[in-house]
Order: C-alpha cells, then structure tokens, then sequence
C-alpha cells in the first residue's frame, strides 16, 4: 500500500499538491484530549460477526482512517461512534460536538443546498444568516460555489456527497465522522477535501475517515485496518 | 421553538415542491367526489375520506422521506420532538389548506343543513389524517407497505357500519357521524360526539407516532458524551 501511516508518526508523503506544510506546534497526540474512544465494539448481523471487538481512540489533532475490504464493517463501526446504530457489544464515548457525513447522500432532495445549510445550522444554534455564510465558506473550500436555485435531487452525484461534508462540519464539530466522503469527488476536489482535513487537524479536530484504501495523497495519524484476517486495532 | 418552526418550514417548502405527487393526491377526494356528486351525504363522505387518504398519505411520504435526514438533524443538535413536531405542523399547515379547498367545492355543489358542520368534519379528519400518516410512516419499512396498510384504513371506514361499536375503533369514524348531521340535521348524527372522537383519536394518534419517532431518533445507551 502506498500510504504511511506508522503508528501515532505522520509520514509526510511525496504528493504533488500545494499543501506540504507540516503540523507545526502539535503536542504528541498522546498529551493531547481524547475526542472518541471506541472500545470493544462487537456488532452482528444475523450470524455474521462483523465487528470482533474493536477499539480506536482518537485525539484531538489527530486523523485517523479506517480501511478495509467490502463488508469488513467500516460503515457500521463508523456509525455505531455517530450514535447511529447500537453495537452488541462496547461502549462510545465522544467529547465534544460530533459531525457524521454519511457514505449515501442523506439530503432532503427537494431543498436547495442553502437551505439545508439553513436547516442543519439551526440545530446548532446558528442564525439563517450565519449558517448561510459558514457553508458557503466550506462550500468554497471544496471549489463548490452552490448554485441559487438548484435543488439537491438535481445535483450531481459528487456535488450532493460535498453537501454532506458541508453540513457535517457546518457547526464546528470538534469530532468529525466522514463515511467515504469523496465518493464522486474529481481529482482537484479530492485534493481540496484533503487540505480541508488537514486544516481541520491543525485547528485541533479529530477526524475519523472511512476509505476503501488510501493512497499517497492521503496523510493520516494512524489506520485501523479492519479486512477480516488482518487482525484488530491500530497498525 | 425556533428549531420546531424551522423544521416546519423546510417541511412546507419540499412538500410544496413536490407538485406532481401533490396533484395526483389533491386528484384523489375529487374523483371519490364527483363519483357520487348526485347523493349529497355519499358525496361528502367520500369526498372526505379521499380528503383523509391524500393528507395521511402525504404525511406517510414525508416521514419515510424523513429516515434518511432526521437521524443527522438529530446529530446537529435538533431534538426528536423538535423535528417530529415541526413536520406535524408543515403537514397540518398543509392539509389544512386542502380542507379549506374541498369544503368550499363541496358547499358550492351540495345543500346541506350545516355548513359549518361540514367544514369542520373536514379540518377534523385533517387532523387526524396527519398523525395517522406519520404513525405509518414510522411504523413501515417502507412507503408502499405503509399506502397498502392506509388504503386497508380506508377501504375499512367506507364498507363498516357505523352504528357498530366496533367502527368507533376506526380513526375516521367522526368523519360519517358529523356529516350526517351536516347533512340531515340534528336528529340524525351528533356532531359533540363526532368532535370527541377526532379529538381523542388525534390525541392518541400524536402520541403515538411521537413516541415512535423519539424512539427511532433516541440516543444509543452505548454512546456517552463527556
């Protein structure tokens, strides 16, 4: 696999987009808040044991990446941490506010994107105005500029899956859950989500991806490899 | 109260957008109605019925369109209540104005003794017919169990005798008992126990469906926040 990811070290790799800046003024994340901690997480489905006692703690600052093969249960260990499903077996604990992205568009397809910023921002808290501005400010970071007008069911696949990043990260979430965010993405967005996830590590976030796989534009904290065989827990 | 409303509001404006399901529904209580124009009380009465399936119907698209969204707006910040009281209202909202169209065809069209009556036998089965939808909606694992479990409602109220006691287990039993007396005058129907019926049924229906919905939208005893 081409990525690195040893351990708590980030491997700065040698991707090719403009955003090599290192992680200046960290504390190891070890000194640092622990934003979720997962531990022995069982989940079945039917007789199929999908989760076999797995454990991830995040800390603030800190991004972490959870692969593996189809089936192995990254979606479901993803939300069961959301609060979204309840395991067998384990206990969550989340501090602070928790954002979830979900892996298929969970958007009222009838809204314009403006208006589930105007939604989402409500339940934190958030004026019209307000929520407006901080989500076509993410918006923007992911070379997305919504278009007045246009509903959600008639955005392309990409766009509606960067609709979910936004609202996701909307309130400020301390915790960040993204289930396969850039399905859809083309390349330069998928660069952009990455810049995006990168600032919000340096802004003191923990941010837990879902991928198939990564690859070498994806830095990353640490890895939790669920493919049945490989073993449990951080490699 | 701000979240209810906005949720209320977000509610409105997809329903609205929704126009071709929409007119297809709206068509529903005009066909039943025009079905049986010459017979004034057959008239009414399927009139509303076919008002209390396109409403309860709406209701039940909405809520199952809601599985999706509502466990993230749960996860923004919103509470169950919140989010099931503020598609309550959008529906109501809704339907009220549906009511409000139909009873003025109707009293255009027919001659009954209590005009009143019938606009209110109305926005009564309105009232029922949005918790009823949601209660479907929240019940069924999807939209075409919870309309064949509605058209089974509706076929019931329509072949049931009313003057049994079991018929009062039915949501829309006020509906015939108001009409009849709109229709026929005070000897024939009662229009306090109608009322009494819609209201203890919507009661019951919203406390119902609300208790669903906090239950599908409650917080998992695995996850604790520090």
């Amino acid at each position: 696999m081409p990525f690195v990811a040893v351990g708590r070290k980030v491997a700065v790799m040698g991707y090719s987009v403009g955003a090599r800046e290192g992680y200046h003024g960290m504390s190891e994340p070890a000194d640092r808040k622990i934003l979720l901690q997962a531990r022995g997480v069982v989940k079945r489905y039917k007789r199929r044991r999908v989760l076999t006692g797995v454990d991830l703690v995040v800390h603030a600052g800190e991004v972490a990446a959870i692969v593996g093969s189809n089936g192995a249960g990254k979606s479901t260990l993803l939300k069961i941490c959301a609060g979204l499903l309840s395991p067998d077996k384990g206990r969550v604990t989340v501090s602070g506010h928790l954002g979830y992205c979900p892996q298929n568009a969970g958007v009222m397809g009838f809204l314009t994107p403006r208006e589930h910023f105007t939604l989402f921002g409500t339940g934190r808290g958030l004026s019209r105005r307000e929520s407006d501005r901080r989500g076509r400010k993410l918006a923007g970071e992911l070379d997305w500029a919504p278009a007045e007008g246009v509903l959600a069911k008639d955005l392309s696949g990409g766009t509606r899956q960067k609709l979910n990043v936004v609202l996701s990260a909307l309130g400020d979430p301390d915790l960040l859950l993204l289930d396969e965010p850039y399905q859809g993405f083309d390349h330069g967005s998928y660069v952009d989500f990455w810049r995006s996830v990168w600032e919000w590590r340096e802004a003191g976030k923990a941010v837990v991806v879902v991928t198939h796989m990564l690859n070498q534009l994806d830095r990353v904290d640490q890895v939790l490899d669920l493919t049945p065989g490989k073993g449990r827990g951080n490699r | 109260m701000t979240a209810t409303l906005r949720m209320a509001e977000m509610t409105f404006r997809e329903l609205l957008r929704r126009r071709g399901v929409l007119g297809l529904l709206l068509l529903v209580p005009l066909v039943f109605y025009l079905g049986r124009y010459d017979q004034t009380g057959q008239a009414i009465r399927f009139a509303s019925l076919g008002v209390g399936f396109a409403v309860s119907a709406a209701a039940l698209f909405s809520a199952v369109g809601g599985r999706e969204i509502e466990p993230l707006l749960a996860l923004s910040g919103f509470r169950p209540l919140q989010l099931f009281l503020g598609r309550l209202l959008a529906l109501l909202t809704a339907g009220m104005g549906v009511s409000a169209l139909y009873a003025v065809i109707i009293l255009v069209g027919q001659d009954v003794a209590h005009p009143q009556a019938v606009a209110v036998e109305l926005a009564l089965t309105t009232l029922v017919a949005v918790p009823l939808g949601l209660l479907l909606g929240a019940a069924v694992p999807r939209d075409m169990e919870g309309a064949l479990l509605l058209i089974s409602v509706i076929g019931a109220q329509m072949v049931m005798d009313p003057a049994k006691d079991s018929a009062k287990v039915l949501p829309f039993w006020s509906t015939r008992e108001i009409i009849t007396y709109a229709v026929d005058g005070a000897d024939s129907g009662s229009f306090d126990s109608g009322v009494a019926h819609a209201v203890g049924a919507t009661l019951l229906l919203v406390a119902v469906s609300g208790c669903v919905t906090a239950g599908r939208l409650r917080r998992r005893r695995h996850l604790q926040f520090a």
